[in-house]
């Protein structure tokens, strides 16, 4: 590779940076409120169309929430200012570990490893049988 | 004739124009929405991929020149007639190179890391990958060379294409005039291909001309009773780049391991096959949306 190249490389790389810092400072990331019950089931709904949601535990921050949907968990989280969706069997959600008040949920997925979310308590006594 | 790279020459250009989407969606002044650490994933999948295309440069430009070596014909770099043809022929080639990339999970490996970003703006067109050298699809363009286009001019109208389809990436437009969204790729028609939406899945794989999308059955205009939802299917649940530019590979390998009887299956099947029909690929969640929007028009047709 030549001189230049590694010079163009360098330039390139400093204007990413002045464009990174440009979009944070510019705050237009799209717009979105935290997740309350009616939100959060509207958001199951659109990412798990067809799916029967037995109980639903919103995070107490609104930045995800988790569903019992027969023997499946259906997760969604928050990422930057998108949610991420991802159904895992719901054994696996029980298992999730929990401390300090945050589920962190394993999605055995190489391009969403994890999903955390803030509950009161893990899992649900009327449920974990 | 001298040669040179579209794309080198558009570079101040590319850092112009998202400096001018940013500010003056700040000011309100037009529609885009970033997140930063998003765009920080797409300028640097970008940056990575000048870089992967220097390593891989050199194979490729050396098996064009070998391929060029037995062309039927000399096409000179010289005649309009010749640019008029490679601009044809190039775009064909392209747009069965980003079906393919859509529709076989080998090559999506590859070319989902354009898709991952929920959001649309020209940072997004710059979300390119690191695998395509590897991935192969290159090799569709060996063709024009064993027509005889010299492997310059091959290569400066595959940049051309890349520049045209740089300010299709963003929400700024709404439509173009009637007569240019009939024969070209437009913003309009590109939101439709970087939709999640099940109506939009799989449709406008062109690069510069639309028609060839309306040709072979793959057109889908955007509606406005249906906004784009943009990303993947499964959209991603990170902004760590190497996450984002190997995932689907690392899936892919991991699925082969786990059942190397379907290896073929699971490398060369629709993304989203699966040997026991477990997940769904685009073909089932537009038939479970046809479904599903078929369903209360039946029971209304009962009542």
């Amino acid at each position: 590779m030549s001189q230049g190249f590694f010079i163009q490389l360098a330039a390139s790389g400093a204007a990413i940076g002045l464009l990174i810092a440009l979009a944070a400072w510019a705050r237009i990331a799209r717009p979105i409120d935290p997740l309350n019950d009616a939100k959060a089931r509207a958001l199951l709904a659109d990412e798990f169309p067809g799916r029967t949601l037995d109980a639903v535990w919103v995070a107490q921050d609104g930045a995800g929430a988790l569903a019992k949907s027969g023997g499946l968990a259906l997760v969604v989280c928050r990422l930057g200012d998108g949610f991420v969706a991802r159904q895992i069997p719901w054994a696996q959600a029980l298992q999730a570990s929990f401390r300090d008040g945050r589920l962190s949920v394993d999605l055995a997925d190489v391009a969403a490893p994890r999903a955390v979310i803030a509950l009161p308590a893990w899992p649900p006594k009327e449920l974990a049988a | 004739m001298k040669t040179f790279d579209p794309v080198t020459l558009a570079t101040p250009l590319f850092i112009l124009t998202i400096i001018l989407e940013i500010v003056f969606s700040r000011l309100g002044k037009l529609k885009a929405e970033y997140e930063a650490r998003d765009t920080a994933v797409s300028l640097g999948m970008g940056l990575g991929s000048t870089v992967a295309g220097v390593l891989f440069g050199g194979v490729i430009g050396a098996t064009t020149l070998w391929v060029h070596q037995y062309r039927l014909f000399d096409i000179p770099m010289t005649a309009v007639w010749a640019w008029v043809a490679i601009f044809l022929l190039e775009d064909l080639t392209y747009y069965w190179f980003h079906r393919i990339a859509h529709e076989r999970r080998f090559w999506w490996a590859s070319h989902v890391n354009h898709h991952t970003s929920q959001h649309y703006n020209l940072s997004t067109a710059l979300r390119q990958t690191w695998t395509g050298g590897l991935a192969g699809t290159w090799l569709l363009w060996l063709p024009l060379s064993f027509l005889g286009f010299p492997p310059a001019m091959i290569a400066i109208q595959k940049g051309i294409s890349l520049v045209y389809q740089y300010w299709i990436h963003t929400e700024a437009i709404g439509r173009m005039p009637r007569w240019f969204e009939a024969v070209f790729n437009t913003p309009s028609h590109h939101r439709v291909h970087h939709a999640r939406n099940p109506r939009y899945l799989d449709k406008n794989y062109a690069g510069i001309l639309i028609v060839w999308d309306r040709l072979f059955g793959t057109f889908q205009p955007e509606l406005d009773e249906e906004p784009c939802r943009y990303g993947v299917v499964k959209n991603l649940g990170t902004f760590n780049i190497l996450r984002v530019a190997f995932h689907e590979w690392i899936a892919m390998a991991q699925d082969v391991i786990r059942q190397p009887r379907h290896a073929l299956g699971w490398m060369f099947g629709p993304p989203g096959w699966s040997p026991d029909g477990s997940r769904q690929t685009s073909h089932d969640l537009k038939a479970e949306w046809e479904a599903r929007r078929k369903a209360p028009a039946e029971l209304d047709r009962a009542a």
